[in-house]
Formats: C-alpha cells, sequence, structure tokens
C-alpha cells in the first residue's frame, strides 16, 4: 500500500458544525456543547482506500469559523490538498458564507478538490435548504452531504469522498 | 533609538518566562538538525536529530519551508495551544513555538461570547421572519374566514328565504285541507258536497305529500344518500304511462301532445325506473304547464349505449340569463308562474347525473324549451313473469281470497285505524300494538301471516324489533311502513319498504300478494 498524507481544512461560518464533524469523523463523538473554535485545530486520522492501494493520513485543519477570509486565515489554508466547505442547514445563510470563502480560496491558492457538507440534517423542522437548491450546491463543489454530526449522518462518507478526490488528483500528477 | 539595557534583559525575560519557547531547527526534508528549549509543556517529545518532525508535529505537512510564516493559535494533537513561527535561514528552517494558552483562554472567551451573541441574533431573526409568516397567514386565515361567514350568512338569508317560500307553499294545501274538512263536517253539508270536499282534501294532500318527496330527494341527494335502484322494466310502458298521463292535462289546455320513440331504442333496459319516471314527469310536467298554445313532444332516440330523451314545448321558453339560474336550488324562471317548491328542475339535473347522464337546455324566449337528457343504459331481456305481476296495477283483487291475519305495529291511533278499515275490509284478522317490545311478543305468540310495522314506535324502534323477530325465528314478511328516512342496511331488516303516505291500494295489493306467496 502507498502511503500518502495530505493536509485538509475545514472551513465555513461560525457555529456551522465544522469541529463537531472533525470530532464525529476523527473520535465517533458529539457533543452538543458549542465552544467556539479560536484560531485553528489540527487532527489526523488514517484511512485505507483500498481500491487506490493507498493508505491515507488525513492531517485536519478545523479553522475558526468566518464568513470571510483574511490573511490570518489564508496563512492557515497554504499546503492544502483540499477543502471541506461546512454550512448550517437550518441557517441558509451561511451557504452564501461558503461560497464567498469559495470564491476567495479559488482566487488565492486555485483549484482543489472539495465537498460541501449541509449540516445539522437532524434538525429537520427547522431545515432551510429544499432538495432543488441543494441539488444546484451539488453540482457547485465536487460533492455535497446532508450530514449530521449528532448522529453521524454521511460525515464519514464525506471525507471519504475528498479522500479519494486528493488521491486521484495525486494520481493524475497535479 | 535602542531601549536601556536593564529594561531589554526584564522584557526579555518576562516573555521567555510567559511563552517558553521552544525552538527546532529543521533541514529542507523537515528533518531535526537541532533544538533547543523547554519542550515538555508542547507535547513534542521523543525528538531526535535526523527525525521527520512531520510525523509529531502534523501542522508542519504541506507547510514550505522556504518562507517566513506565522500561525496564531494552533491546537496540536497533543492539545498545546502554540504561536508557530518558521524562520527560513540558508537551506534550512527553525520552527519556534511559543505557548499560547493564556491569549488563547483570553481570546476564546471573547468570541464565544460574540458568536454565542451572533446566533442568538440569527435565531431572532429567524423567528422575527416564522413570526411574519404566522401573521400573515393569519390574515389569509381571518380572509378566508371572512368569506366563509358571509357564505354562510347568504345561506343562511336563503335558506329563510326558502322556508318563507315553502311556509306559503305548505300554508294553501293545508288551509284548503283543514276549511274543506270543516265544511265537510258541517252539519248542512249536502252529500255531494262532502264528496266535492274529499276530492279536494285529497288532492291538496297528494300536493303537499309531492312538496315533502321534493325537499326528501333535495336532502337525500344534499347528504348523497340518495340511492339508485336499478332493475330490468319496460321503457315503452314508461313512455305509453306518460303520455297516458300528460296526453289529458295538454288536451285540456288546447296542446297537441307527441310521443315519438325510435325504433333503435331497446325494449327493455336496465336502470331506475321510478327516478327516471320522476325526471320526465318534472320535465314534461312543466313544458305542458308552462306552454299556453302549441304543442309538448317527448322523443327518444337510443345509441351506443346512451339513451337520449328530448322534452320539447312551444311555450314561452326561457331567456339566456335565465338559463345559467334554472337549474340552481330554490331558483325559477322568471317567465314562470311562481308556484311549486322550485326544486323539481334542480333534482332533475342531480338525479340524471346521479345516473352517470347529462341534461342540457337549449331555449329561445318566444320560442320554446328544448331539454335533453342523455344517460347510460344497459339493453336487457324481457322482465321476468314475478316483475311483471308486480307491476300489475292493483284492482278489486286486491282483496285477501282466505283468511289470514296481519299484525300491525304503529302508534298512530288514526294510522291504525284507517289501515285496519282497509285490512278488515279486505278479510284479513287483525292484531295491533302501539309499542315494539308488545308487538314482538305478540307476533312470536299469534304467529300472523304479516307485520306491518311502523319505524318510530315506542321500545326498540321498527328496525331492531324486525331483526329481532328474525333472530326469534319469525320467517314470514315484515312490511315496513314509516315516515322515517331508512338507509338501504336499515330497509334490508324488512321485505318490503313503503314510505308514509303510501297510496293504499298498492300497499293493499303488495300485503295481499306478500302473504299469499307465503
Amino acid at each position: 500500500m502507498t502511503r500518502l498524507t495530505s493536509k485538509v481544512c475545514v472551513v465555513g461560518d461560525f457555529a456551522v458544525g465544522k469541529t463537531s464533524v472533525v470530532e464525529r469523523f476523527v473520535s465517533n463523538h458529539f457533543s452538543a456543547k458549542y465552544l467556539s473554535t479560536v484560531g485553528v485545530k489540527i487532527d489526523t486520522k488514517e484511512i485505507e482506500q483500498s481500491a487506490l492501494g493507498v493508505t491515507h493520513k488525513l492531517v485536519v485543519w478545523d479553522v475558526a469559523g468566518s464568513d470571510r477570509f483574511g490573511d490570518k486565515e489564508f496563512a492557515y489554508l497554504r499546503g492544502a490538498s483540499g477543502y471541506i466547505f461546512v454550512a448550517d442547514g437550518t441557517r441558509a445563510l451561511t451557504i452564501e458564507s461558503v461560497k464567498t470563502i469559495q470564491s476567495q480560496i479559488g482566487d488565492k491558492y486555485g483549484d482543489a478538490p472539495s465537498v460541501l457538507l449541509l449540516n445539522k440534517r437532524d434538525l429537520t423542522a427547522e431545515w432551510e435548504v429544499n432538495d432543488e437548491r441543494f441539488e444546484s450546491l451539488q453540482a457547485s463543489f465536487n460533492g455535497a452531504f446532508k450530514t449530521s454530526a449528532k448522529t453521524g449522518d454521511e460525515v464519514e462518507d464525506a471525507f471519504k469522498r475528498l479522500a479519494q478526490l486528493i488521491v486521484e488528483n495525486e494520481l493524475r500528477g497535479k | 533609538m535602542e531601549l536601556p539595557v536593564p529594561v531589554v534583559d526584564y522584557l526579555q525575560s518576562n516573555f521567555l518566562e510567559e511563552t517558553r519557547p521552544f525552538c527546532l531547527l529543521l533541514d529542507s526534508d523537515y528533518r531535526v538538525v537541532d533544538s533547543w528549549g523547554d519542550n515538555s509543556w508542547c507535547g513534542l517529545t521523543g525528538i531526535e536529530p535526523g527525525s521527520d518532525m512531520r510525523e509529531t508535529a502534523p501542522f508542519l505537512v504541506g507547510l514550505p519551508l522556504t518562507a517566513v510564516q506565522r500561525f496564531e493559535f494552533i491546537e496540536t494533537v497533543g492539545r498545546a495551544i502554540v504561536h508557530a513561527h518558521l524562520v527560513p535561514d540558508r537551506g534550512s528552517c527553525y520552527v519556534v513555538l511559543l505557548d499560547a494558552r493564556l491569549a488563547h483562554a483570553a481570546q476564546q472567551a471573547k468570541q464565544q461570547s460574540v458568536n454565542e451573541h451572533r446566533l442568538l441574533h440569527a435565531r431572532q431573526r429567524k423567528f422575527i421572519a416564522r413570526q411574519r409568516e404566522l401573521i400573515s397567514d393569519l390574515i389569509e386565515t381571518r380572509s378566508q374566514l371572512e368569506h366563509h361567514r358571509q357564505d354562510a350568512e347568504r345561506s343562511s338569508a336563503e335558506k329563510s328565504r326558502f322556508i318563507a317560500s315553502m311556509s306559503h307553499e305548505f300554508r294553501t294545501p293545508l288551509a284548503s285541507i283543514i276549511n274543506y274538512a270543516e265544511l265537510a263536517a258541517a252539519a248542512d253539508t249536502s252529500a255531494n258536497d262532502v264528496q266535492k270536499c274529499v276530492e279536494t282534501i285529497s288532492r291538496s294532500a297528494r300536493h303537499l305529500t309531492s312538496l315533502v318527496e321534493a325537499l326528501l330527494d333535495d336532502a337525500r341527494l344534499d347528504a348523497g344518500q340518495l340511492e339508485l335502484y336499478e332493475h330490468d322494466f319496460d321503457l315503452y310502458k314508461v313512455f305509453d304511462d306518460l303520455a297516458g298521463m300528460m296526453a289529458p292535462l295538454a288536451a285540456e289546455k288546447g296542446l297537441a301532445f307527441a310521443t315519438m320513440v325510435d325504433p333503435e331504442v331497446p325494449d327493455v333496459v336496465y336502470a331506475d325506473e321510478m327516478r327516471l319516471r320522476q325526471v320526465l314527469i318534472n320535465l314534461l310536467g312543466n313544458a305542458v304547464k308552462f306552454t299556453l298554445e302549441g304543442s309538448v313532444e317527448i322523443a327518444a332516440t337510443y345509441s351506443a349505449g346512451r339513451l337520449q330523451i328530448t322534452v320539447a314545448d312551444t311555450g314561452p321558453g326561457i331567456s339566456a340569463v335565465d338559463q345559467e339560474r334554472v337549474f340552481g336550488a330554490f331558483e325559477r324562471g322568471s317567465a314562470r308562474e311562481k308556484t311549486g317548491a322550485g326544486l323539481g328542475l334542480t333534482i332533475s339535473l342531480r338525479l340524471v347525473k346521479l345516473m352517470n347522464g347529462e341534461v342540457s337546455l337549449e331555449s329561445v324566449p318566444g320560442e320554446g324549451c328544448r331539454f335533453c337528457i342523455v344517460i347510460p343504459v344497459a339493453a336487457s331481456v324481457a322482465p321476468s313473469a314475478l316483475d311483471t305481476d308486480m307491476l300489475a296495477a292493483p284492482g278489486a283483487d286486491a282483496m285477501a281470497q282466505k283468511p289470514l291475519s296481519v299484525l300491525i305495529c304503529d302508534d298512530d291511533r288514526d294510522m291504525v285505524a284507517l289501515i285496519e278499515h282497509y285490512l278488515h275490509r279486505s278479510g284479513y284478522g287483525l292484531i295491533t300494538s302501539s309499542d315494539t317490545t308488545e308487538a314482538i311478543e305478540k307476533t312470536l305468540k299469534y304467529k300472523p301471516d304479516l307485520v306491518l310495522m311502523d319505524c318510530n314506535v315506542p321500545g326498540i324502534g321498527g328496525v331492531a324489533a324486525a331483526r329481532q323477530l328474525r333472530e326469534e325465528g319469525f320467517r314470514e314478511p315484515i312490511v315496513a311502513l314509516t315516515a322515517s328516512n331508512l338507509d338501504a342496511e336499515e330497509q334490508s331488516a324488512f321485505t318490503r319498504f313503503f314510505r308514509k303516505p303510501a297510496p293504499m291500494q298498492e300497499l293493499l295489493t303488495e300485503i295481499k300478494h306478500l302473504t299469499h306467496e307465503t
């Protein structure tokens, strides 16, 4: 198996659940208490991508929430191989923040594999994103997932999808 | 200008004490060349020269070692919080880690407060938007309620007008009945005048009955409780009967009356004969009633399973405006006389719809009317001998031919006396009862040949009584004679069902038929 290590940055507006999805992915744990992230949290997780023959170590940078990035945030993203964009399905405005950040990153560092997580899908009564809008979002990213850090729904799928995209990108020699 | 040496020393000492710097020198492959300072607080233990620092400090993955870089507040895998500085120097790179826990705690508390405030604000915005939606819904609901209220008021006003109208319609024949009954009872009234009084009373009573039947039909149609009774019947006999009924009325007014039935029309069809007759009698009755000169015609054709019957007259016709209203309940065309309940055409339309048919009207004022009904009916074979016998007109042979007994259960003394009179005259032995419990006892004790049962009588009620009698093993016919409106399931408790006021001759014929069958 080939060993590969990639830096992945998790970005999005504040309180959309970035730290929670990372914690669900890395430790399979969830805490309902909201604790604002300052700066960046680093975690790692190794996943097997048998079909591609790769043992893939992801170094996950959980970046403090923001609706627009400045120099400090851009410094965190340097050398990233892919991005996890996170928005809150119960606050549709956070999708606009993701779009702004996506555009800023594209301008600064160019294209890189990315997936969108519409988080908090367990809060169905407060959900604000209809199917039609979700489909249009899927077209804007390499994949879009309705996730719940609370239940774990689709969280691992989303990270694995990004990891697969990164490996494919590496194999293409990009 | 440089600071004094003691101040520089003081600041340097303070800074080093607070930040506890740990410094690494890495080569271009991220391998450790050398290290300085205390590394115990930052979780980076076991650092050996030559080891790849990306394994121990994963945050270095992807970072170039060729540019000065500064990262604030990195929470490492070991949960230390550092400010990291990368300082390249001649192909190598110094990595300086400063303890940032104190600054992080202060920043976190401040940011937490700001974010919670923003979240609260977002929730408030959402709540306000939801409130606006609810207020909008409330306004819409109130508007709908207002519409419903206005509809209800209109409906109530229409109902009041209708009741006032019906009150008048009922009072006229009732006044006739009361006044002629008083005249008939007067001592000085001649036998000839008594006979005329009775005829007038009978005519008024029949008119009252037709009003009640129309109202009941309309109510049953409203409630969706009117069911069709479809069976094979002789269609030509229906046309003959209609001609026999209408031609004399037309002749009285000097009108020509014609019936034209296409040879394609089948002799026998499967449909609801009674309701078809009701519709045609209504249409023909109106045509004769409102036509002052000329003719009234009824014509029938049959094609592809659909029977088309047209009733045409040369009367005053109906204006385009009134044609729209003419089928509406309680509405009558303005050119028409203001008599009757005004329900006939409405009921006819609804009955035809119930038969999956259609009614259309063509009319030009001054040139008459042409009503056309089209209903799907299946051609059938000739009715059975039994049906023919059932349809036979009652006559003198309504008399019972052998002593038979009938139990009458009814709490209306006048009705019991009347039926008793007719049945006794027809040779029946009679048992009477005014409540159902007693009727059951007497039936089981005396075993009459037939039970004639009112439904709304004291005790368990006629329907329950009939069912109990069947459970007790009574097998003779049980005939309902009631003013109550029974549904199909309730009617099934009885051998036959008659609604008061039933034509006495017809009732006697049926009783004779049933008692002789058994």
